[in-house]
């Protein structure tokens, strides 16, 4: 770590402090003075955060046009309660990640690295860069999209995702920082305003938890709408920022009970959300999804506003911008994260940017680098932001193994390595994630090079 | 160390001042310690975890993962690419 701000402690064989340090102990008085209070709510205030913001934080714009997508093209039917499925798969994913980083006070890049060894640590950074990058290019695109129903141009989207990034860091503190995004990741809720607005058929909805109709229309297309689903649920940054965030937050294994209870939170809001975002994509199913021909789901705004009026329009492009907004600070936060711990220097929100440089200037590189893209003439913005998803998926199956296999290590974990039941779940969770990304990937590829016919 | 700072009756002079902050400075940064779990301090989460040993099994089968998962891979961008054409 940097030195500069190092101080030798007044207490004898006691350990040096940093302002890291003593940043996250003032965060850590505060929880133990309510858990010495027992002030119940105001425990649970305290250490809420990285899972509602990873839950959150991947209902972004991608995923949110991939599940209108869904409801545009298939109705309410099989991906109503396919959604909540993913995120009860997502909540084990992220449930691990929340415990290992509490226990362990070290972030998933860093363990990797030097539990496993170098290749293993860098070969999980560099997917996380890939589809990190790939991914807050569709960030940018989904909030250009937004604002271009208020016919604001790709320049201000830029403008607006850079000066976000820009201004959650300037605190030097992870509490302020996270304070800022849970404030922001709770208008995802707009997508349900937008669901409400379109005035869906209540029983239908509730009649769809049926898993009927099951999707038709060819192999491939099915296999690329649960490939996308899929990816706009679990993802890899998803694994490496929770993990990091629990421990930057100062999380230890007396708040494991906390965490879940967050990750579950964040979970359901995430499903109650996305659903939103399917029931108002479905109102477009009788229209034949003509809205969203051409621009694909870049148009789902203007659409919608012709079946269900202007509110319905406004709100759901505010919650496109929203989902970009919040998606591009969670992503940026990890691939931040994974750079700091992968390099060997400090990487935490309570350190200075001065102390730790390479965290924040890949905080707001990243971001800068995908913004740049955006702004390429005749770039292929709507291309990457539905391919962002699917590759997020292909890449998954490492960093959940090697999550997997962390959660599992008892030199690292003690009392709190999985259980049997969460292993079980675990695997069938890669297993699923792993066939479904790697069918898509397989077929597509195959009927590219004309091997098999569409 | 002395939790109340000591009374000498004398003027406060520059020196006696600078004792002063240096203890109140001191009982700020006990109490921090109080807070934080021993292997919290970025001290500590500075030291690498030892290396965990792997048996050929799984070594195998993480690399059989990552050569097949990067096969996949290149196929979803080959195909991303020729869709764009």
């Amino acid at each position: 770590m940097s030195t500069p701000e190092v101080t030798a402690s007044p207490l004898l064989g006691q350990p040096l402090l940093t302002d890291e340090d003593r940043a996250r102990s003032h965060d850590r008085s505060r929880v133990q003075h309510a858990r010495r209070q027992r002030r119940r709510w105001r425990l649970m205030w305290l250490l809420v955060g990285p899972g509602i913001l990873a839950m959150l934080g991947e209902n972004d714009g991608p995923s949110m046009i991939a599940y209108a997508s869904d409801g545009a093209q298939y109705g309410l039917g099989f991906f109503v309660p396919f959604i909540p499925i993913l995120f009860a798969m997502a909540y084990v994913c992220q449930e691990m990640c929340m415990r290992v980083g509490a226990v362990t006070h070290r972030g998933y890049g860093e363990l990797v690295l030097q539990r496993y060894g170098r290749v293993w640590g860098w070969f999980g950074a560099g997917d996380l860069t890939l589809t990190n990058l790939v991914t807050l290019i569709a960030e940018f695109v989904s909030i250009r999209v937004g604002l271009s129903y208020f016919h604001l141009g790709a320049g201000v989207a830029v403008a607006l995702g850079l000066v976000l990034v820009v201004f959650t860091l300037s605190g030097g503190r992870y509490w302020r920082w996270e304070r800022i995004v849970l404030g922001l990741a709770l208008f995802n809720g707009l997508f349900l305003v937008a669901a409400i607005l379109v005035k869906p058929h209540v029983g239908a909805l509730v009649g769809s938890f049926d898993f009927t109709p099951f999707p038709g229309g060819g192999f491939n297309t099915l296999l690329l709408l649960l490939a996308s689903t899929i990816g706009a649920t679990v993802t890899p940054w998803m694994i490496f920022f929770q993990q990091s965030a629990s421990a930057d937050k100062g999380m230890t294994p007396t708040d494991v009970g906390h965490g879940r209870y967050d990750t579950a939170a964040g979970a359901v809001l995430a499903a109650v959300f996305g659903i939103g975002a399917l029931v108002a994509g479905a109102a477009l199913l009788s229209h034949n999804g003509s809205g969203i021909q051409g621009f694909a789901g870049a148009g789902f705004p203007a659409a919608l506003k012709h079946v269900a009026g202007n509110a319905a329009g406004a709100v759901f492009a505010l919650g496109l911008i929203e989902a970009g907004g919040v998606a591009i600070l969670t992503i940026s936060a990890s691939t931040a994260y994974a750079a700091g711990e992968c390099v060997g220097v400090s990487h935490s929100f309570n350190s200075s940017p001065r102390n730790a440089a390479v965290f924040y200037a890949a905080n707001i590189g990243v971001a800068l680098l995908a913004a740049v893209v955006i702004l390429i003439p005749g770039a292929p913005l709507l291309s990457i932001a539905l391919n962002a998803n699917v590759l997020a998926t292909v890449l998954l199956p490492v960093s959940l193994v090697l999550m997997v296999m962390l959660a599992n290590d008892r030199g690292l974990m003690g009392a709190w390595v999985n259980k049997r039941s969460t292993n079980v779940i675990g695997i069938a969770v890669i297993a699923f994630v792993g066939l479904c990304g790697a069918a898509y990937g397989i077929d597509s590829f195959l009927q590219t090079v004309h091997l098999i016919g569409s | 160390m002395s939790p109340e700072t000591p009374t000498t009756g004398a003027v406060d002079t520059p020196a006696a001042i600078r004792e002063r902050d240096l203890q109140a400075q001191e009982r700020h940064e006990d109490e921090l310690i109080m807070h934080l779990e021993r292997d919290q301090f970025v001290v500590e989460t500075s030291r690498p975890v030892p290396r965990a040993p792997l048996s050929a099994r799984a070594i195998a089968g993480l690399w059989a993962l990552r050569v097949f998962v990067v096969l996949v891979s290149l196929m979803v961008i080959y195909t991303f690419v020729e869709q764009l054409h």
